[in-house]
């Protein structure tokens, strides 16, 4: 018996949040207590969050950076620093007459090169703002001439199903590299519903090559997806899922081709 | 934010990016975002079911990082493992209406991942990694360990859930955690 409220293996099931909070409490007040039992927990919390990668991979879209970065430069131009005010001016002489001019037009100069200087850093942030959106897109294009341009990406042709007869679409598959492309021709899905694209081993479970609408999929912004290196796929599809994706089929197959 | 003992990180590295977030470089921030947002955004959306939602979370979560870059301690954990942690907490709070406890945050940046994050190679890696470990579980394992984590259901709440016996889901989830801490071991 040790005074050590949790035992080994149970830091996992503790960082995954499985225990009601009348046990979780006095443990937690223990690991705050107990380094030996805080590290433990650290490197439980660590395993624990790889669970997060068997979420269906996805890119978020471009504006959410814009956003971020717009809101950050915001934070970063409103903490200039206040000027202070002298409370008491000194009497005046004759030769400030001399000086008041020179320093009026000193003032003048400096607020002009002020504004310069705020006009050009806003310019330069607009064009690293402008730089980032373009390397996100040559990431983008590089990643999809890969898949084009490698001698072993097989084509591979999805046909219709009875659930829409008129789609159809095509997958660029190349296993050493683990990436694929597609395009598809399909209608608008219903409110609160994606497509999600399917890539499915001889074995195993279907692994998510990502969701996407008809529109992105079919006017040149070809979707990219990373999939297990060397994966011995033997079929696509593509599915009808609830907003988000989901981590296995749920929907009807709209598109099917085999490898 | 201390610096650990040992030698110069790799001017990428995310250790020297936090650096200069300290310093309020936003192309740091960014370097930083570009490396760990489709996981955070993955994660976020795969338990919101809401692209919208999981925006918001990846947002908020990076413009902590802003705000609190010099209390990362990488001595302590990594920024990836944060970033997957506080995404969880993030988006179950959502989901389930609880209130999210931002300030309570930072201690979760004790997370010690078991493996590097910083290249796309690792991350792709990884990823088919941990989708074999979860394709060989058993149904039953691999069912009650996601509702775990994505929904972030306790013991009792995935046996109502699945209309299962309170013993079997404690069985199936053990077992599913001794199954990925052997395979990442």
């Amino acid at each position: 018996m040790n005074s050590h409220p949790i035992r080994a293996e149970e830091f996992e099931l503790f960082a995954l949040g499985v225990f009601p909070s009348e046990e979780s409490a006095p443990i937690q007040a223990h690991i705050d207590a107990c380094p030996e039992c805080a590290r433990k927990l650290a490197e439980a919390r660590g395993r624990i969050a790889l669970l997060a990668l068997a979420a269906p991979s996805q890119n978020p879209p471009a504006v959410v950076k814009h956003r971020l970065l717009e809101k950050v430069r915001a934070e970063k131009s409103s903490t200039i620093a206040p000027i202070r005010i002298r409370e008491a001016r000194p009497p005046v002489r004759w030769w400030n007459t001399i000086w008041a001019p020179a320093a009026l037009a000193l003032a003048v100069a400096t607020i002009f090169l002020w504004i310069s200087d705020r006009r050009l850093g806003d310019q330069l942030q607009h064009i690293q703002q402008v730089t980032q959106t373009y390397q996100a897109q040559t990431e983008h294009a590089q990643a999809l001439v890969s898949v084009l341009a490698a001698a072993d990406t097989m084509t591979v042709r999805l046909n219709a199903t009875p659930a829409m007869p008129k789609a159809w679409g095509y997958v660029k598959f190349n296993p050493r590299m683990g990436m694929m492309c597609y395009s598809a021709d399909l209608p608008e899905p219903p409110p609160d519903k994606v497509y999600q694209m399917w890539a499915v081993p001889a074995t195993g479970d279907p692994v998510s090559a990502g969701v996407f609408m008809p529109a992105a999929a079919h006017n040149g912004q070809m979707p990219v997806a990373k999939v297990p290196t060397g994966m011995d796929c033997k079929w696509f599809c593509v599915t009808v899922e609830p907003k988000g994706g989901k981590p296995t089929p749920t929907g009807p197959k709209v598109l099917v081709g085999t490898l | 934010m201390s610096r650990a003992q040992g030698a110069e990180p790799r001017s990428d590295s995310d250790w020297s990016l936090l650096e200069r977030v300290v310093q309020k470089d936003e192309l740091a921030l960014a370097a930083l975002y570009d490396r760990y947002s489709g996981l955070v955004y993955a994660e976020a959306t795969r338990i919101l079911h809401d692209s919208g939602a999981a925006e918001e979370v990846l947002q908020d979560l990076f413009h902590q990082v802003w705000r609190t870059a010099e209390k990362f301690d990488p001595a302590r954990g990594s920024l990836p493992g944060w970033l997957l942690v506080a995404a969880r907490n993030r988006s179950i709070s959502r989901l389930r209406r609880r209130s999210s406890r931002d300030d309570d945050e930072l201690t979760e940046n004790s997370v010690v991942l078991p493996c590097n994050l910083e290249t796309v190679a690792a991350q792709n890696q990884l990823l088919g990694r941990v989708k074999t470990i979860l394709s060989n579980m058993p149904d039953g394992q691999r069912e009650a360990i996601e509702l775990a984590y994505f929904e972030g259901m306790t013991h009792s709440e995935i046996a109502e859930h699945l209309s299962t016996p309170l013993g079997t889901v404690k069985t199936r989830i053990r077992s599913a955690v001794e199954i990925l801490k052997q395979a990442l071991a």
